[in-house]
Formats: C-alpha cells, sequence, structure tokens
C-alpha cells in the first residue's frame, strides 16, 4: 500500500498543503491518470464515509419514523378492507344516534363521546425494560395515575415522540390540560407520525374544557391527510 | 429541452431528506398502494411490499442527503419502477428459476430510465462500500468512525488517548486500504464484463 500517498490526498482534503506542494499535487493530477483515478476513489470514499457515519443519528430518526408510518399504513389497509360492511353499518347507526340526540336535546358534543385514548404497545419491539413494561401496562389499564409518573421516568432517559404522546394521552385523560397542552404542542411543532394527531388531542383538550370556541379552530387546522380525517370531520359537524 | 429541468416533484425527495413526515405520509397514500399491487400480482405478499418500499425509501434517503438525488422526472415512474425492479431482483436471488425483468420501456421517459441508473449505481456503490468496510480491522473502524461522527480530529485523539499524529495518519492509512480494496474489486468487475 502506498501510504505516503495516502497521507498526501488526506492533506489535501483537508486544505493543509502549501501553496507550492498544491500546485504540485494539481498538475500530478492533470497528467497521472493513474493517481487521478486513486485520488478519485479516495474522495469517494471520504464522501462514503461521511454519509455512513455523519449522519448517523438524522438516519436513525428517519428509519424510526419510516417504520411507524409503515406500520400505520399497512395495518390501516388490512382493518378497511376486513371491517368494512359492518363498519358502514355501526357508522350508520351511529349517525342515527347522533341525529336524534341533537336533534331532541341539542347539546353540544362531549370528551366523553370521542375519547377512545389508542392502546399502547412499545415493549414488543424495545428489549424489555422494566419502567416501560410497567408505564405501559398501567396505561392499557387506564390507570393513569400510575402511569404518568412512570412515563417521566422514562422520559427523561429516552425523549422519544411516541412516549411523549401516550404521556400527554395519560395527563389528558387525568385533566391535567395545561401539562397535556404543553406536551401536545411540543409534538404538534416537530415533525414526528403524532404531529397531526397531537392536533387532534389538543382540540379533544379544549372539548374537554368546554372550549368549543377554540375546539373549532384547531380542527379546522388538522390536514385532511390525517388518518382518523372522518373524526375530525364528525366532530367539526357536532359543533356547529 | 428541459431534459435536465428539475420536477415539481422533487418535494418528495426534499421531505424524505428532511424527514418530513407530511411528505413521507403522502408517498404512502399516494404511491405505495401501486407497488403493493404489483408484489403480490407477482408471487410476493403484504410484508415483502412493506420491506420492499422501506429499501427504497432509505436509499432515497441516503442519496438525497448526500445531494445527488435531483428528480427530473415524475416520482410516481422513478418510484414504482425502482421498487419494480427491486423486487424482481429478490425473485431472481430466492428463485431457481431465472427471472427476466421485463421492461416496460414505451411506458417511460429516458430521464426515468437514467435517474433510475444512478440511484441503482449509489446502490451498488454503497453495498461494496459496506462490504469493504466489514474486512476492516477493529482499530481501523473505530477510528473511522470516530473522525467522521466527531470531525475534530483533536478531540478524537484525546477520547482514544493517543496522540493527534497518530489518529491522522491512521486515519488516512485505512481510508487508503478502503480505497484499495475498492479499486481492485472495480477493477476486477470491469475484466469480468469485458
Amino acid at each position: 500500500m502506498n501510504e505516503e500517498r495516502y497521507i498526501l490526498f488526506d492533506e489535501y482534503l483537508q486544505d493543509e498543503l502549501t501553496p507550492g506542494a498544491k500546485t504540485d499535487f494539481e498538475n500530478q493530477l492533470a497528467q497521472d491518470p493513474e493517481f487521478a483515478s486513486q485520488f478519485e476513489t479516495f474522495k469517494n470514499v471520504h464522501t462514503q464515509l461521511n454519509t455512513k457515519f455523519g449522519i448517523e443519528q438524522e438516519r436513525q430518526a428517519f428509519k424510526e419514523n419510516l417504520t411507524q408510518i409503515s406500520k400505520q399504513h399497512f395495518d390501516k389497509d388490512t382493518k378497511v378492507i376486513g371491517l368494512k360492511p359492518w363498519y358502514l353499518a355501526v357508522a350508520a347507526s351511529v349517525a342515527v344516534l347522533f341525529g336524534l340526540f341533537f336533534f331532541n336535546y341539542n347539546q353540544n358534543p362531549s370528551f366523553a363521546d370521542y375519547n377512545n385514548p389508542e392502546h399502547a404497545s412499545f415493549t414488543e419491539r424495545s428489549t424489555a425494560d422494566e419502567t416501560l413494561k410497567q408505564a405501559e401496562t398501567a396505561y392499557n389499564k387506564k390507570r393513569y395515575n400510575t402511569a404518568i409518573p412512570l412515563f417521566e421516568t422514562i422520559l427523561q432517559k429516552q425523549k422519544t415522540a411516541e412516549i411523549q404522546f401516550f404521556y400527554g394521552v395519560s395527563l389528558l385523560e387525568e385533566s391535567h390540560y395545561k401539562k397535556a397542552e404543553d406536551v401536545f404542542n411540543a409534538l404538534k411543532n416537530g415533525t414526528s407520525v403524532y404531529k397531526e394527531k397531537a392536533l387532534w388531542y389538543l382540540a379533544l383538550s379544549k372539548l374537554k374544557q368546554k372550549d368549543y370556541e377554540e375546539c373549532k379552530k384547531i380542527l379546522e387546522s388538522i390536514s385532511e391527510d390525517y388518518e382518523d380525517y372522518d373524526q375530525v370531520e364528525e366532530l367539526l359537524h357536532q359543533l356547529d | 429541452m428541459g431534459r435536465n429541468k428539475i420536477h415539481p416533484d422533487q418535494k418528495y425527495i426534499d421531505g424524505l431528506a428532511a424527514n418530513d413526515s407530511v411528505i413521507i405520509k403522502s408517498i404512502y397514500k399516494k404511491f405505495v398502494p401501486k407497488v403493493v399491487m404489483f408484489i403480490m400480482n407477482n408471487s410476493g405478499d403484504k410484508d415483502h411490499a412493506q420491506d420492499v418500499v422501506q429499501e427504497i425509501l432509505i436509499l432515497l434517503f441516503n442519496q438525497a442527503k448526500e445531494g445527488s438525488l435531483q428528480l427530473t422526472c415524475p416520482f410516481d415512474a422513478y418510484f414504482f419502477l425502482l421498487c419494480k425492479r427491486k423486487w424482481l431482483n429478490e425473485l431472481k436471488k430466492t428463485s431457481n428459476k431465472g427471472v427476466t425483468i421485463l421492461e416496460d420501456v414505451l411506458s417511460i421517459n429516458e430521464s426515468a430510465h437514467e435517474l433510475i441508473g444512478h440511484t441503482e449505481e449509489f446502490d451498488e456503490k454503497q453495498q461494496l462500500f459496506d462490504a469493504m468496510f466489514q474486512k476492516l480491522g477493529d482499530k481501523c473502524k473505530e477510528v473511522l468512525k470516530l473522525s467522521f461522527e466527531i470531525k475534530s480530529m483533536e478531540e478524537v485523539a484525546e477520547k482514544l488517548n493517543v496522540t493527534y499524529g497518530y489518529v491522522r495518519k491512521k486515519k488516512s492509512l485505512c481510508i487508503g486500504q478502503l480505497t484499495q480494496w475498492i479499486q481492485e474489486a472495480k477493477n476486477f468487475n470491469s475484466l469480468k464484463n469485458n
């Protein structure tokens, strides 16, 4: 292996050669095809190392986000295909019930109508962290008061969007509005998959506090691409 | 003519590079169903489709991050063909009978062809690089990893508890080793193909 040459390549790339040595180097590049081709490969390896390690964290964040979105996309696919007929029937009867309900009493929609917090499943993916497991169990059994401090401990170690989201939901369930809204606002301003969901839960928080004006405003800012946009439309309709 | 003009669909590429969830979701919504359909009609299932799509999107992320991906054709055709070719290559690898990749030459334009060529070349280069990197000794791997993560060679030296001169030299020589192997592999391939 031509050691001197590789050291020279690196010095040239770091721009550490004296002006004279630099000119010599560039002359050799122009005249010696073998030298030039080696330098080209060396430069490419440099770029590839930079891609491999320089943006490793960004790539990890991207992969995580991608896996979430992909999972949601493919899970939803099966759900819609499998449930369609009776899903429609349920939707129709719910619509009728709502219709009757509002015609007769002209009452505002309530938080309880829309409150179906989703199931958490962190531990199937990660190596079983004890606290995480406890938090998941408590959350899924709707023991939010137990789950909240557990989530807080986890968030000190790993602040992922997923944990933040479920922490926010727990806070909302226990009516810690200010804290819950802080969490959802942070998610809303991020780039995770929970971006739109956070808006929906912000709206639900306003609904729970019976602040219908603000609730409506937030709902209107949710993108139509949001996976549960039908719920958004339904609630908007109820609020009118 | 505007052959090299950037297509408005570049927004999907930029969105992937920026890890923008709204863009990624819209890619799944608009372009992925077609890929799923194709793979399911060609001896695959949903899980295969999910994997192929994810691999291609990570490839595009890497290429976009390196700044070498400029879309000159619609994203739809480009993305679909990349997935399709990837899947057919997978099939080739696993089945004993040969699978011929039938190109629907008529349905795509020249710039899409060219772009797909670039992306696949990028992929091959990356795979060759990864294979060679794995061949390096542990010390080389560590020095290179830290050098490109931390960037300041003074800090790298401190972290490894060695002198600045040593890590600088080590870094150059390790990149040199990779350079040599990759060039040998390239020469071998061009001999094979001629």
